[in-house]
């Protein structure tokens, strides 16, 4: 097999780059305003949970982004060159996450009295209010003691510091890898690929533990009773599977608009795909874990998150996880065929990419009104479109940060050592 | 035809081999591939291509179709997954009476776990999942050697001396003489075209085809011997015999000591257990303090505490509360007021049913202590005696708690230290409410 030709692809999207993040920074400003419009309606709760979940969607895609990146470097990977420039570029996206990650963080510090945002983020994050966790001898607060014991890490001073190091590192990690991959587009210098390959791993450690404890303090302290052990695997197995979807759906966007014809070759498609599929299964295995351990174990302060999500407001959403996030894509992508034909890749990277974001409303909405009564908290047409918005908001500032920056240089790392074994790669 | 080395050849000329194919050797994994593609566009379909190493593009080049193992593996992984729920189903979800038609040693048995239900996904997915696995690496791998005709223990392409190259430097292609297209003379042609350094025949040397006379013995020893053990399953099976089963794993099961109630030949009266020697008392059983050990002051239940023998205070109000909760709570319930978890079970269940005393109605609060105690001790009614598992002290706590109970349901206001009434919530503040 004679390595593709690519001396006539286009391997830069700078001519698209300026209209394209333009355009979706505009489009994800008017979603978040409309969304902002929205929330007079839908309440200032609902605002703010649609838009974590939003965050959280648009953040695991980043990190999946990132784990790419470290676990191309940390295995020597040959196949994924040609397609790890793009990885790189999506994870040029954590600083403006970082600032859209401010308005939760400034609504839990300041706890602000006005717009009904002080009781919306006492009813999101029980944590953060004294009154819940400290109680004022009435019988109406007799204060939580679970909570004070959580108290030292459910803090929030500790909180933000955290915040700030979870930015910290994943700012740290994706300006180094993109930025020795562009010097060696200039330099061609293959000790970069081996300082690379170097850091990867204490990157892969700091991205592992950065990753589950963001997963425990955004979603799992939603619910501070709660706990499970395996949460911050679960959040990054969907992490992952939605970013190898994300990647399954640019490279085609990429060679729609006549870039990295030749370049990008169905081997390529394939690998992701099998990426995809075993996450898929991953994602499952880890759900079913954390599933069956704290229904077998029968302890009500674990057991009390899943009835939430049995009750018949969520049960459905539950069922669409488990057939609509496992059971179809495993089906529609077990195949070797789907996966080799790009339309069928696409088309179910599609289709989980919006399973993801169910799992993330999944992780985030359903709650026990904390008004007092313990009916379970419904879930309507208004939560669904103020949830569209905030992640279309979101996600476009997020993708127009990316398109802008991957303008920067080429598509491909053009001078890295194992680019022509990517490229000639064949699937046996 | 190239020249053959001379100390490659087989000894053809003492015998004679029938011609089982045609190989020719290549320096190059590019020349191998070329000559896959011209024998293939020549409508070959049984022959091979071997390398030391694997080669892009010799699975086109051979003509390869995709295999149909991913298929036998996924039917092999389904019939775990269907087996797996089967078993799980069967052993345990089915009604033993539904069965009455099957022999008893083949039906479930219906095995409570944990108050799960018999039959219930979450519990059944790890052995799906595990049966699904197993039975799908098992499929692959027996699927794997039958698409592969292996194991196979001789083939005639080693009869070529040259071949051993083959797993070194060299690269070959094999051309099977059972090809519809093969011919001896246009196939040599063909091959002798390729650009190979050497093309040579394939000649398998008829060799005896009987089995060797030792191999048969022994065959025919290790059937017998294999026998000897289902034989004697069977007679065991099939045999009555009036001796105890063989009892391989003792576990202490057997001692040389007398156990209860069982008959001894040592002593005259023929028990084994024995009396107590007449007018005497063991040690610690001498309970002659009828207050204490029966609630017993003269000749009436007595209305005091054995004060000589414990104090009333904190301490066994707490310990009466915890025995109380351990023993009587699940009938008379946590507050006394017989409506317990086994009542309740019981109400639910229907049928007769003596449900527990409400310790709070009138007759029970004006009860003398000593009564209370006697009951704990001997039962009344359903309530079993609880002499034997509670100790005298440990009844008199409960009492005592018993009591505490039947006063917190008829406190007073009055009964709150007036320091005290102020930290009260006004909902407990009958009086104040009024007053508003």
């Amino acid at each position: 097999m004679k390595a593709p030709d690519i001396s006539a692809d286009r391997l830069h999207i700078r001519d698209l780059a300026p209209g394209l993040s333009n355009l979706l920074w505009l489009g994800g400003l008017v979603a978040l305003v409309a969304g902002l419009l929205l929330a007079t309606a839908s309440g200032t709760e609902t605002f703010l949970r649609a838009y974590l979940t939003g965050f959280m969607f648009t953040l695991s895609l980043a990190l999946g982004a990132l784990f790419f990146v470290l676990l191309q470097h940390a295995t020597r990977a040959g196949w994924s060159v040609v397609v790890r420039r793009i990885a790189e570029y999506f994870t040029c996206g954590f600083g403006i996450l970082a600032v859209l990650s401010l308005p939760i963080i400034i609504a839990m510090v300041l706890q602000p009295d006005i717009l009904g945002i002080r009781a919306a983020i006492h009813d999101i994050f029980p944590w953060t209010s004294e009154l819940i966790v400290w109680g004022d001898n009435t019988a109406a607060h007799p204060g939580d003691e679970i909570l004070q014991g959580k108290s030292g890490f459910l803090s929030t001073p500790f909180f933000v510091l955290r915040m700030v190091a979870y930015f910290g590192i994943w700012l740290w990690l994706s300006h180094f890898f993109l930025s020795r991959s562009l010097q060696q587009d200039q330099s061609g210098d293959p000790q970069l690929s081996l300082q690379m390959q170097t850091r990867s791993y204490p990157g892969m450690i700091l991205f592992a533990l950065s990753l589950s404890f963001v997963a425990i303090d955004l979603l799992m302290s939603l619910d501070p009773h709660w706990f499970s052990t395996i949460f911050g695997v679960y959040y990054f197995g969907g992490s992952a599977l939605g970013f190898f979807s994300l990647l399954a759906v640019t490279m085609f966007w990429l060679q729609s608009n006549g870039r990295m014809s030749q370049a990008i070759t169905v081997e390529h498609y394939h690998d992701v795909g099998k990426l995809a599929f075993a996450f898929i299964v991953f994602w499952a295995y880890i759900a079913f874990s954390q599933y069956m351990l704290i229904w077998y174990g029968n302890l009500p302060e674990e057991t009390a998150w899943l009835t939430v999500r049995q009750s018949p407001t969520w049960a459905p959403v539950s069922l669409l996880l488990l057939f609509g996030h496992f059971v179809i894509p495993f089906l529609a992508l077990i195949s070797r065929v789907p996966k080799r034909g790009r339309y069928g890749l696409v088309a179910a990277a599609l289709w989980i990419l919006v399973m993801h974001l169910c799992d993330m409303i999944w992780l985030v909405f359903p709650h026990v009104n904390h008004g007092g009564d313990h009916a379970i908290a419904s879930f309507g047409v208004l939560d669904v479109i103020q949830i569209v918005l905030c992640t279309l908001g979101i996600l476009g500032l997020y993708l127009g940060r990316v398109v802008r920056a991957s303008a920067q240089g080429s598509l491909l790392p053009e001078r890295d050592p194992r680019l022509p074994e990517s490229l000639a790669f064949h699937n046996f | 035809m190239a020249t053959i080395p001379a100390e490659a050849t087989e000894p053809a000329g003492t015998r004679e081999g029938i011609l089982r194919g045609m190989l020719v050797e290549f320096d190059t994994p590019g020349q191998l591939i070329a000559a896959a593609n011209r024998v293939r566009e020549a409508g070959y379909k049984r022959f091979d291509a071997h390398s030391p190493f694997p080669i892009h593009g010799i699975d086109e080049a051979v003509g390869i179709r995709m295999t149909i193992l991913p298929w036998i593996v996924m039917a092999g992984g389904m019939f775990g997954l269907l087996n797996g729920l089967f078993l799980q189903w069967y052993t345990n979800a089915v009604d033993a009476e539904s069965l009455s038609l099957i022999p008893t040693f083949l039906q479930g048995y219906n095995y409570l776990v944990s108050g799960k239900p018999y039959f219930s996904l979450p519990a059944n997915i790890p052995v799906i999942f595990e049966l699904t696995i197993l039975l799908s690496a098992i499929a692959a791998v027996i699927g794997m050697l039958v698409l592969n005709n292996l194991p196979l223990f001789y083939n005639p392409v080693f009869n070529v001396a040259r071949f051993r190259k083959v797993t070194d430097d060299k690269f070959f292609l094999v051309v099977d003489a059972r090809d519809s297209k093969f011919d001896a003379r246009a196939t040599d042609e063909l091959l002798s075209g390729l650009g190979g350094t050497a093309v040579e025949p394939i000649l398998e040397y008829p060799s005896p085809s009987a089995l060797p006379r030792p191999f048969l013995t022994l065959g025919v020893i290790v059937t017998l011997v294999a026998l000897i053990p289902p034989a004697l399953i069977w007679k065991a099976w099939v045999s009555k015999s009036s001796k105890p089963r063989i009892h391989i794993i003792q576990d202490m099961d057997n001692q040389a000591k007398f156990k209860d109630q069982r008959a001894s030949v040592l002593f005259a009266d023929g028990r084994s257990m024995r009396p107590p020697v007449p007018g005497t008392v063991a040690r610690g059983d001498l309970q002659h303090d009828d207050h204490f050990f029966r609630g017993i002051v003269g000749e009436a239940w007595s209305t005091t505490f054995p004060l000589h023998k414990l104090p009333v205070d904190d301490a066994l109000l707490d310990r009466g509360q915890q025995r109380f909760g351990v023993y009587c709570a699940p009938c008379h319930g946590l507050t006394g007021d017989g409506q317990g978890l086994v009542n309740q079970r019981a109400i639910e269940l229907g049928g007769a049913w003596v449900p527990p005393a409400n310790l709070h109605e009138a007759q029970y609060r004006e009860r003398a202590l000593g009564h209370l105690f006697n009951t704990i001790s001997n039962g009344i009614r359903s309530m079993p005696q609880y002499g034997d598992a509670i100790p005298p002290a440990d009844r008199w706590a409960i009492v005592a708690y018993v009591r505490a109970l039947q006063r917190s349901q008829f406190a007073t206001i009055d009964d709150v230290p007036a320091a005290e009434r102020a930290q009260m919530p006004s909902a407990a503040r009958p009086a104040e409410a009024t007053e508003e």
